[in-house]
């Protein structure tokens, strides 16, 4: 299988290299995967489920290993011995789908600053990084509240902070918009979009076709334990018969460009990601084609 | 659930735990310590005072969190006042009124009164989470800990677990009759079997996720004027202790 970003392999921050890995019961988990993440870089896994995403995560983060292949991180093989599983998750942080199974303590303040004390930290330092994952995802007024009262969206904020309170430069979501309302799911994409400001590489798992297409740089087409496609979302269009394989359609506004541009209203180099984008360019914002917001 | 309101939503809420601790357990010392029933009963009433008009757990609140631990007390109180005699020579057993009975009762049922609203003070202004670090910082088991901590957390993920499971059965008309309600509940047991020790396993991934290789630490909930709070309450402590000894 040839990756459409190959050529860029030295940029590569996580890599998995022809990977296979079966789970104990026989069936498949992955089967010859291959798959790039670049540093800095916007990552959406898509594939129905059962596809391997969530085996891809896992091997993210050394919590499954390689049964033929490897997984790379910044060049190197991943070690998977005690110190080097630990420089791993230290890097690569992971929130699970469901929050319920990722919190431990029933305080906000306490299920933070439990990633952090695990890398060795002292109190003082725990203490302000728990304060500043909190302040990115917004959840500085609930410090002090307890787990079991807040909303699934905020459990799922209070996740995300107690990852990045262990300051990862990847970030690794399992279906992060799974459960949420079209309000918390602008709110949590505003939180993404500021830690990818902050440099923090993301890689998230989604069914949302419209949105991957929106949202990521790379999109990471995945089918029967295996990466069919690395692409840049751009290009998306060109992935059509792939996608309906998976039982996919095209993201909604790539046949609307389609169909204004055989009619003359937009050009070919026109290539807005979202209706709103599309909106923008009929109105006469021109500049915003192409661009990212 | 009614505890877990009023220890989140009371006045009281940001008083350090060390203080509210300390007093609660002043309280229980004057409960046992009361020479007389009055003094106990006395003291009782002062904590739930404290309770009440103090950190402002509304009283109907109060009543019904105490009210089944009233009716164990009350229970047991009955029966003290009562004797099983044995009849040495018709072998029969009589149950009699006890001629110090009452004495006992009083004196029995007025201190467990005393800590019984000691008890309900902690429990009714600390969250569990002030609690369980409060026990950290005095050097507590962390196996004891880590065990409250993660049980303490289930309790709500079961809690819905079940909910959402009686709902589901529900609605299929799962206790619709008596033999239905009887396999359903069977299968909820099974059901929740099966979610606990896959729980479980979740999160021993997600501790690893977190590299985490042990012990369980968390950082420490911070109370503003702790020192303060302590004095104050070890002064009201000591007040009830004085009370007890004082009433003779």
């Amino acid at each position: 299988m040839t990756l459409a970003i190959a050529n860029r392999w030295t940029e590569a921050l996580l890599a998995l290299e022809q990977v296979g890995f079966s789970y104990p019961d026989g069936s498949i988990g992955l089967a010859d995967c291959s798959l790039s993440i670049l540093r800095g870089s916007r990552n959406a896994l898509i594939g129905a489920n059962g596809s391997g995403k969530t085996t891809v995560f896992q091997h993210t983060n050394g919590l499954l290993r390689p049964q033929a292949g490897e997984v790379r991180y910044a060049g190197q093989a991943i070690d998977y011995s005690r110190g080097g599983l630990r420089r791993l998750r230290s890097k690569v942080g992971m929130v699970f789908q469901n929050p319920d199974r990722q919190l431990f303590s029933a305080s906000v303040l306490e299920d933070v600053s439990f990633g952090p004390f695990n890398l060795g930290l002292d109190s003082t330092t725990v203490r302000d990084r728990v304060a500043a994952a909190l302040q990115a995802v917004g959840m500085s007024a609930f410090a002090d509240k307890a787990v079991h009262h807040l909303s699934f969206g905020q459990k799922k904020r209070v996740c995300i902070a107690g990852v990045l309170a262990m300051e990862p430069e990847l970030l690794v979501l399992d279906e992060p918009m799974a459960g949420l309302d079209y309000r918390m799911q602008e709110e949590l994409l505003a939180v993404l979009d500021g830690l990818h400001a902050r440099g923090i590489t993301l890689l998230l798992a989604t069914h949302d076709i419209d949105f991957a297409y929106r949202w990521a740089d790379q999109i990471h087409l995945m089918r029967a334990g295996s990466c069919t496609a690395s692409l840049d979302a751009v290009h998306l269009a060109e992935y059509a018969g792939e996608l309906s394989a998976q039982g996919l359609p095209l993201p909604a506004v790539i046949p609307l460009q389609h169909g204004l541009t055989a009619r003359g209203l937009l050009s070919r180099e026109q290539r807005p990601r979202s209706c709103a984008e599309l909106l923008a360019v009929l109105e006469g914002g021109q500049s915003a084609a192409g661009a990212r917001p | 659930m009614l505890i877990e309101q009023s220890a989140y939503a009371n006045r009281w809420r940001k008083v350090s735990p060390a203080a509210k601790g300390l007093f609660s357990l002043c309280g229980f010392v004057a409960a046992f310590a009361a020479a007389r029933p009055e003094a106990a009963l006395l003291i009782a009433a002062l904590v739930a005072l404290s309770t009440i008009a103090g950190a402002g757990v509304s009283p109907g609140h109060y009543l019904r969190v105490a009210l089944p631990a009233l009716a164990f007390l009350a229970l047991g109180c009955i029966s003290l006042a009562f004797s099983l005699d044995l009849n040495a020579a018709t072998g029969a057993i009589a149950l009699q009124f006890a001629p110090d009975g009452l004495d006992k009762l009083a004196a029995v049922g007025a201190r467990s009164l005393g800590a019984l609203a000691a008890l309900l003070f902690l429990a009714l202004t600390t969250p569990l989470i002030d609690l369980v670090a409060l026990l950290r910082r005095l050097k507590a088991p962390e196996a004891l800990l880590e065990i409250m901590v993660l049980c303490y957390r289930m309790l709500f993920v079961f809690s819905d677990a079940v909910h959402d499971t009686l709902t589901a059965q529900s609605a299929r008309l799962g206790y619709a009759t008596p033999r239905l309600a009887m396999r359903s509940l069977g299968g909820l047991a099974a059901n929740l079997t099966l979610q606990v020790w896959e729980r479980a396993h979740a999160l021993h991934v997600a501790a690893q996720a977190r590299n985490n290789d042990g012990p369980l630490r968390f950082l420490e909930p911070r109370f503003e004027q702790t020192t303060r709070a302590v004095g104050i309450a070890a002064m009201a402590g000591s007040g009830l202790i004085a009370l007890a000894f004082g009433l003779r």
